[in-house]
């Protein structure tokens, strides 16, 4: 890399510029100093280079050939072309005197020869033909970027109009599963409602499956033998034997009892009839006698089946038959007829 | 000396002042021309391409810059020397006075009919100068000036080292300053 040249250098360089005995390199950086605005160079360059433009008056004079002036002016254009008229030409920086820029913008093509004027002509057509071409190419590939756009833009329209309607849509499906997730919100407190509602019906069911079974055992009463036949398949019915006492060793008695349902059957043989004014009143022993019910032995009846509830069995572990006044009693006043054995 | 007022009526397509312009300065920039072209068709065709030149772009003379014919004397040069460049580039190495030691052909030579006591005065004072000058200063800036060589260049044609070429220039340039101080300003005047 080549060291910037010192400010000294560069005004010792000032008549070796005015002469031309710079290279490229130092010419240019002198040029690129006087630009700067360096006023002492430019002044002594300015001296220098009016010295330098009278060089040429050393010469001997020679003429130019008498038909050079009429070629000069044949050839010339109609009219000098005016500096503004001059388009793409940087402005002179020069500093002084005439040319000595062409130096910082040196020509392009700096010879000619004979057939100069045809080959600038052909360069210039070529220049046009290039400059045309490429014109035309820019043209039709700014047409076909704008053409692209246009089109680009139209696709986003279009895609921004179908976004527009998906997110309608959209919107739609959203509130549409809204009101679903209400339905199914109600349709869910419906069905728990209903659940209950249901459990509600079940447990009156139940309650009137009780009564009905209730009084299906009132039925039971009035057909005791079917009762006692489902009684006896009963695994865990209690079973209590009664055997008569001497006031009628023919008589005998069978009780069961139904834990489940609170349930006594008594069945009872060969007891005598009841005098008027008595009946047989069952009885359950614990610490004291409980009245179960009382029954009757009507005139030549031999059997008896009495059904009662009897709420406080479980604790029970004699039960008998006594004879009592018809009305019954709170506790055993007659004889005994049946005792069980435990 | 050619009146600044000349280059403003060519400006204007004035083709009587073009003429003039012409008529002025033809014979000191064709005599340039030939001297660095070695050649006097070249040069013939040269001036054309110059004035041509001019013609189509003497809108951009500022007269601040400098008096009409130095204007024209540097872009003479400065052509000239981009044709004797290109023509070196092609190995078609030009004649040169300097080298050979023969000066061009002289077609027609002699002062011009237009030519002023003043303009004769400069043309004296300025061969006087460097005339005046030692004949390795006056080698070394004509080879520069009119050769289009670097300091470098000429130092490798002469075989002397840089630095001495350079002081010879800048010494030379230096003497025709100091010679020529008072015609500086005036530049080259009409047709020498």
């Amino acid at each position: 890399m080549v060291a910037p040249m010192t400010h000294e250098e560069l005004e010792e360089s000032v008549p070796l510029y005015a002469a031309g005995a710079l290279d490229r390199i130092e010419r240019q950086a002198l040029e690129a100093h006087l630009l700067s605005g360096c006023t002492s160079c430019h002044s002594a360059l300015k001296n220098y280079q009016s010295i330098a433009a009278l060089l040429p008056l050393s010469l001997n004079p020679i003429l130019p050939p008498r038909s050079l002036k009429a070629a000069i002016i044949a050839g010339r254009n109609p009219a000098p072309i005016p500096a503004e008229a001059a388009p793409g030409e940087p402005a002179r920086q020069s500093l002084e005197p005439g040319e000595w820029m062409d130096h910082l913008f040196p020509p392009v093509a700096p010879a000619r020869s004979s057939s100069l004027p045809w080959v600038l002509g052909l360069g210039t057509l070529l220049i046009v033909a290039v400059g045309g071409y490429v014109a035309w190419n820019l043209s039709t590939q700014r047409s076909i970027a704008t053409a692209n756009i246009h089109q680009l833009e139209a696709s986003l329209k279009e895609k921004a109009a179908n976004l527009a309607e998906v997110q309608r849509e959209v919107s739609n499906q959203a509130s549409a599963l809204t009101d679903l997730r209400n339905q199914l919100q109600q349709r869910t407190t419906e069905a728990a409602d209903a659940k209950e509602q249901l459990l509600q019906r079940e447990g009156e069911l139940e309650e009137m499956r009780v009564e009905l079974s209730q009084r299906g055992n009132t039925r039971t009463a009035e057909i005791p033998q079917d009762e006692l036949a489902t009684l006896l398949r009963i695994p865990n019915a209690k079973a209590v034997s009664l055997t008569g006492s001497d006031m009628a060793k023919q008589a005998a008695g069978f009780l069961l009892y139904d834990a489940r349902t609170k349930k006594a059957w008594l069945y009872s043989i060969n007891l005598p009839e009841c005098p008027n004014g008595t009946i047989y009143q069952l009885w359950a022993i614990s610490n004291k006698p409980i009245s179960v019910g009382t029954f009757d032995m009507a005139p030549g009846e031999t059997a008896h089946l009495l059904v009662k509830k009897v709420p406080r069995f479980l604790d029970a572990k004699t039960f008998a038959v006594s004879l009592e006044p018809s009305s019954g009693s709170p506790q055993p006043t007659g004889p005994m007829y049946l005792l069980s054995r435990s | 000396m050619i009146d600044p007022t000349l280059l403003t009526r060519v400006v204007k397509g004035d083709q009587q002042a073009f003429s003039q312009l012409y008529d002025h300065s033809s014979t000191l920039l064709f005599t340039l021309a030939v001297r660095i072209l070695g050649n006097h068709e070249e040069a013939a065709e040269l001036l054309q391409d110059v004035y041509l030149e001019v013609w189509r772009k003497v809108s951009r003379y500022d007269v601040g810059r400098g008096t009409p014919i130095a204007w024209l004397i540097t872009l003479t040069k400065s052509r000239a020397i981009d044709r004797l460049r290109a023509r070196s580039s092609r190995g078609n190495q030009a004649t040169n006075a300097l080298e050979d030691g023969t000066a061009p052909p002289v077609a027609d030579s002699g002062p011009s009919p237009l030519e002023t006591q003043a303009d004769e005065e400069l043309r004296v004072a300025v061969k006087a100068a460097v005339a005046g000058l030692p004949l390795a200063q006056q080698q070394a800036i004509e080879f520069a000036y009119y050769e289009g060589l670097s300091y470098a260049e000429i130092a490798a044609r002469l075989n002397q080292p840089m630095g001495t070429v350079k002081t010879r220039i800048k010494l030379g340039m230096s003497k025709l300053r100091d010679g020529l101080q008072q015609w500086g300003n005036h530049g080259g005047s009409n047709d020498a």
